[in-house]
């Protein structure tokens, strides 16, 4: 009897342990370190998670949406994004951005629109209360087109601010790039060429000042304890891999508006985590969960969409597939509206050109509709072959059906040829590549063989070219078209599909020198149409993306850039 | 004995050796690099190469990590954290600790319920109870640890909000409940079923049923004769088990938001952070044949009349 007893007793233990695990109720869900709703009286602390652990937060460094985001909350440039009055979604939580003075207070811009001439405001101060100066600025530019910084964004000057191409390419020194600190509080930047974007990209993340006397000479000063930030809020920890906690920066000119006491980042590569940590209210905001949820966390008013500016688009490579009219064949026999509708499921919009939905013309327009209703993907070809109806996804399979005849026909296409789909490993881009060689082998015939790897290998592969078809996603650096059309000119590291038209880089170099205008603008969507035109078709758009995210209730005053950067600096709670 | 392990240690050098140089090569025949970004340039990429040595012949390379393990030096990290000694990210920003923590917890747990719960079920040998138990553990050793930690954390941090969904740093006593169930759920399961067998195996001996013959109690011939030769089998399970527990963390700790060396060892192959992939292999290799070392010097413990070299034959 005792022995049972015993036995039963044991048995019960490992019951409930694995049921109830230290069943007492009460607020353990919010328990441990990263509990933050603001007490009646207590700080307020908002919890964010916006992705994994950042490669890094040094801003010459950065190249993920997230590292820029983290520095877009510490750092400040001549110029920021400021929330507007208008709403980003349904949520009414969430503010559009429009870029503003941030650093600068006024900019001299001279007749020949070459010389910028930007006077620095008073009340500018590092963290550490060392004044801000024309200098800092000076000093963070030549870092980043210094090769030995072997920045990402190394690139982001070339061909705008004088010399940086050149040195770049290591044919002149960074001190000879075309930026001057005129004095304390006068920064004078002289341009190759007029820029129309030049003033948004002085808001870009990898261009924020930085201390000269901080950063060199230690590789660690990005750890809280040694940086000196200017931007509205300071590093304070930094638990890797678990947390960024980030606290007001007193001596910010702003101060006294700013939003949350503290901003807590978790840190976290677990979908499933992150929705269960939102769910729990332990996370504030998350925009990242598995996709089968996004129907529910719609239903239940949790989840919104926003604008980004994106396109996620394939690779055809100009070696291996080399008839044009193979790839344009390729391209318009998908079903994208299939894809957004029953395969991604997240509110995209079906791709009619390369440059996204979202970047504007000089007049406003939205590009990705200025050149024609149909869109730069169909334009030149409708031209070309008038009879088919390419407003339809009949008249698009009927041509590329002809085009794809054709290339057999002439002996320029083998049609036992086996085209090698390189994606890297997700179950969303798995979904995206059955879909598209679904339509292809149904349309055309085309035998496609998927190939998924993991995202090392894969990027190796885009490097040496070793594919067929090859996906990306590319978000637009700043606002204008030349973000897109400048990755598939001849000898760009990105143009992995190795397109090469000489008319096509000429229009493209010829857009980058010319000032935002009409002429600019036709000049723009010529070269895009020239992209889809008798020759091209080196890049298959998909999509057009955006983003979802859920937001916990009561949180408002948080603000958006479409170009997808998230701002909680003046996020106020209810 | 003392004898018996300055050798085993001996041979470990030799063994680590061999596990290095296999790990080496093989990481360097996948293709990759730890610099490759969707925005590095092939100059960028051969700029760091040369910062780090990576354009170096492979032999030199190898030689290098040799000479530089030999110095105490596990070398910087060249992705995430870059330029951080790796020493530094395991040891002195917790994951070594944080990982070791988490396993040792949920090993004893596993020997605490698993072995019991064995010597029980082989002791009711086919009554309801042991039919319940073989039930509970053929589910247990048959469930995912992705698909229990899911679970976990949707009942219990979601559902019930009992528990944090992000366990960190394990700072309070809630914060280990589901990680530590999620990881030791499988060994339990299969410490019991492993136990029962080799439980059985021995309840069935003569000596046994000589010692039930001379009076002996149950509770004494379950102590002190059955289950002691019955761990045998137990023993050799545990060795291998504390570094797969480790290793194979990575599920829980990403499940859990923990950050511990099983997930910064699955992000560095990912990576192709070359430095960190030697450095958590050396360490945990190294662990590996410690405790093979402890579960044969421990068999001599528990069976006496187990000879550990031939010299004591």
């Amino acid at each position: 009897m005792k022995k049972k007893l015993v036995s039963i007793l044991l048995v019960a233990a490992m019951v409930m342990s694995l049921v109830a695990c230290g069943g007492n109720s009460g607020n353990g869900g919010n328990g441990g370190s990263s509990s933050g709703k603001k007490d009646n009286d207590g700080p307020f602390i908002i919890n964010v998670c916006i992705a994994s652990e950042p490669e890094t937060i040094d801003p010459g460094l950065i190249s993920s949406v997230d590292g820029s985001t983290y520095t877009q909350h510490q750092f400040e440039g001549l110029m920021k994004y400021a929330p507007t009055s208008d709403y980003a979604d349904e949520s009414k939580q969430m503010f559009n951005s429009d870029i503003t003075f941030g650093q600068a207070k006024s900019v001299d811009i001279s007749d020949d629109g070459r010389v910028y001439t930007f006077t620095l405001r008073d009340d500018i101060y590092w963290s550490d209360g060392v004044e801000v100066t024309a200098n800092d600025f000076v000093y963070a530019w030549r870092r980043i087109v210094d090769p030995a910084t072997a920045s990402d964004y190394g690139y982001i000057l070339d061909d705008i601010v004088l010399n940086a191409s050149a040195i770049q390419a290591g044919e002149k020194s960074k001190e000879e790039l075309g930026i001057e600190a005129v004095d304390n509080k006068t920064l004078k930047i002289t341009l190759e060429s007029p820029c129309a974007y030049f003033m948004s990209l002085c808001g870009f993340a990898s261009l924020m000042p930085l201390r000269e006397d901080v950063v060199e000479g230690n590789e660690n000063w990005t750890d809280p304890s040694n940086i000196v930030v200017n931007g509205p809020y300071k590093i304070t920890e930094w638990v890797h891999d678990s947390y960024i906690l980030m606290e007001k920066n007193e001596k910010y000119y702003d101060y006294d508006n700013l939003g949350p006491d503290q901003i807590k980042w978790g840190l976290s590569d677990s979908e499933t985590a992150i929705v269960s940590s939102y769910q729990s209210g332990e996370y504030d905001f998350i925009e990242s969960f598995p996709s089968d949820m996004i129907e529910s966390l719609k239903a239940s008013g949790d989840c919104f969409v926003d604008p980004y500016i994106g396109t996620y688009y394939l690779y055809i490579n100009c070696s291996i597939v080399t008839d044009w009219r193979v790839r344009a064949a390729m391209t318009i026999c998908i079903d994208r509206e299939n894809i957004v509708e029953n395969v991604t499921q997240g509110g995209q919009t079906p791709a009619t050109g390369l440059v996204a939905q979202g970047i504007t013309d000089s007049t406003g327009k939205d590009f990705s509709e200025g050149i024609s209703e149909l869109g730069a993907m169909y334009s030149a070809l409708q031209k070309a072959y008038p009879s088919f109806d390419l407003s339809t996804y009949a008249g698009r399979c009927a041509l590329a059906k002809e085009l794809y005849n054709a290339a057999v026909a002439d002996g320029s296409w083998n049609p036992d040829t086996t085209v090698v789909y390189n994606f890297n490993t997700s179950e969303a881009h798995k979904a995206i590549a059955e879909a598209v060689g679904s339509d292809w082998q149904t349309v055309l015939g085309l035998n496609i063989a998927l190939q998924n790897q993991e995202w090392n290998t894969y990027t190796t592969g885009l490097g040496e070219h070793t594919f067929g078809v090859a996906r990306l996603g590319w978000i637009a650096d700043y606002n204008d078209a030349l973000t897109y059309l400048e990755l598939f000119t001849t000898g760009n590291p990105y143009n992995y599909g190795l397109y090469s038209d000489s008319k096509y880089d000429s229009d493209v170099l010829s857009a980058k020198a010319k000032e935002a205008g009409a002429e600019r603008d036709a000049v723009l969507y010529q070269a895009e149409e020239e992209l889809f035109g008798v020759g091209g078709f080196p890049v298959c758009p998909i999509y057009y993306y955006t983003r979802l995210y859920c937001i916990a209730d009561g949180i408002e005053n948080c603000y958006q850039t479409p170009l997808g950067y998230y701002f909680f600096i003046y996020a106020t709670q209810k | 004995m003392l004898l018996y392990i300055l050798k085993r240690l001996l041979a470990s050098v030799g063994t680590l050796l061999v596990v290095l140089a296999i790990t080496f090569f093989l990481m360097n025949a996948v293709p990759g690099s730890p610099f490759i970004t969707e925005k590095s340039t092939p100059e960028q990429i051969a700029a760091a190469n040369a910062k780090y040595g990576l354009d170096k012949p492979l032999i030199v390379q190898f030689k290098n990590y040799l000479v530089s393990y030999c110095q105490g030096d596990l070398g910087v990290s060249l992705k995430m954290q870059e330029g951080t000694p790796v020493t530094d990210i395991m040891f002195h920003q917790g994951k070594f600790q944080l990982s070791i923590k988490l396993g040792l917890i949920a090993l004893l747990v596993s020997v605490i319920i698993g072995i019991p719960l064995g010597c029980i079920a082989a002791y009711n040998r086919g009554s309801g109870l042991d039919g319940f138990l073989r039930v509970v553990t053929t589910v247990g050793v048959a469930i995912p640890g992705f698909v229990l930690a899911t679970l976990l954390l949707v009942t219990f941090a979601v559902k019930l909000q009992w528990l944090p969904t992000i366990s960190g740093s394990l700072d309070n006593v809630k914060a280990y409940i589901m990680p530590i169930i999620s990881l030791s759920f499988y060994n339990t399961c299969y410490l019991a079923k492993l136990t029962r067998t080799s439980m059985l195996d021995a309840i069935n001996q003569d000596y046994i049923r000589t010692a039930r013959a001379k009076g002996v109690t149950t509770k004494s011939i379950v102590i002190k004769h059955a289950l002691r030769n019955s761990l045998i089998p137990v023993i050799t399970f545990l060795g291998p088990l504390i570094a797969g527990i480790i290793t194979g963390s990575f599920v829980v700790e990403s499940t859990f938001s923990i950050p511990g060396l099983g997930k910064y060892f699955v992000q560095s192959v990912l990576n192709r952070d070359y430095t960190v992939i030697m450095a958590t292999t050396f360490v945990l290799s190294a662990l590996v044949i410690f405790m093979n070392l402890v579960v044969d010097i421990a068999y001599k413990i528990v069976d006496p009349r187990i000879t550990l070299s031939s010299r004591e034959d």
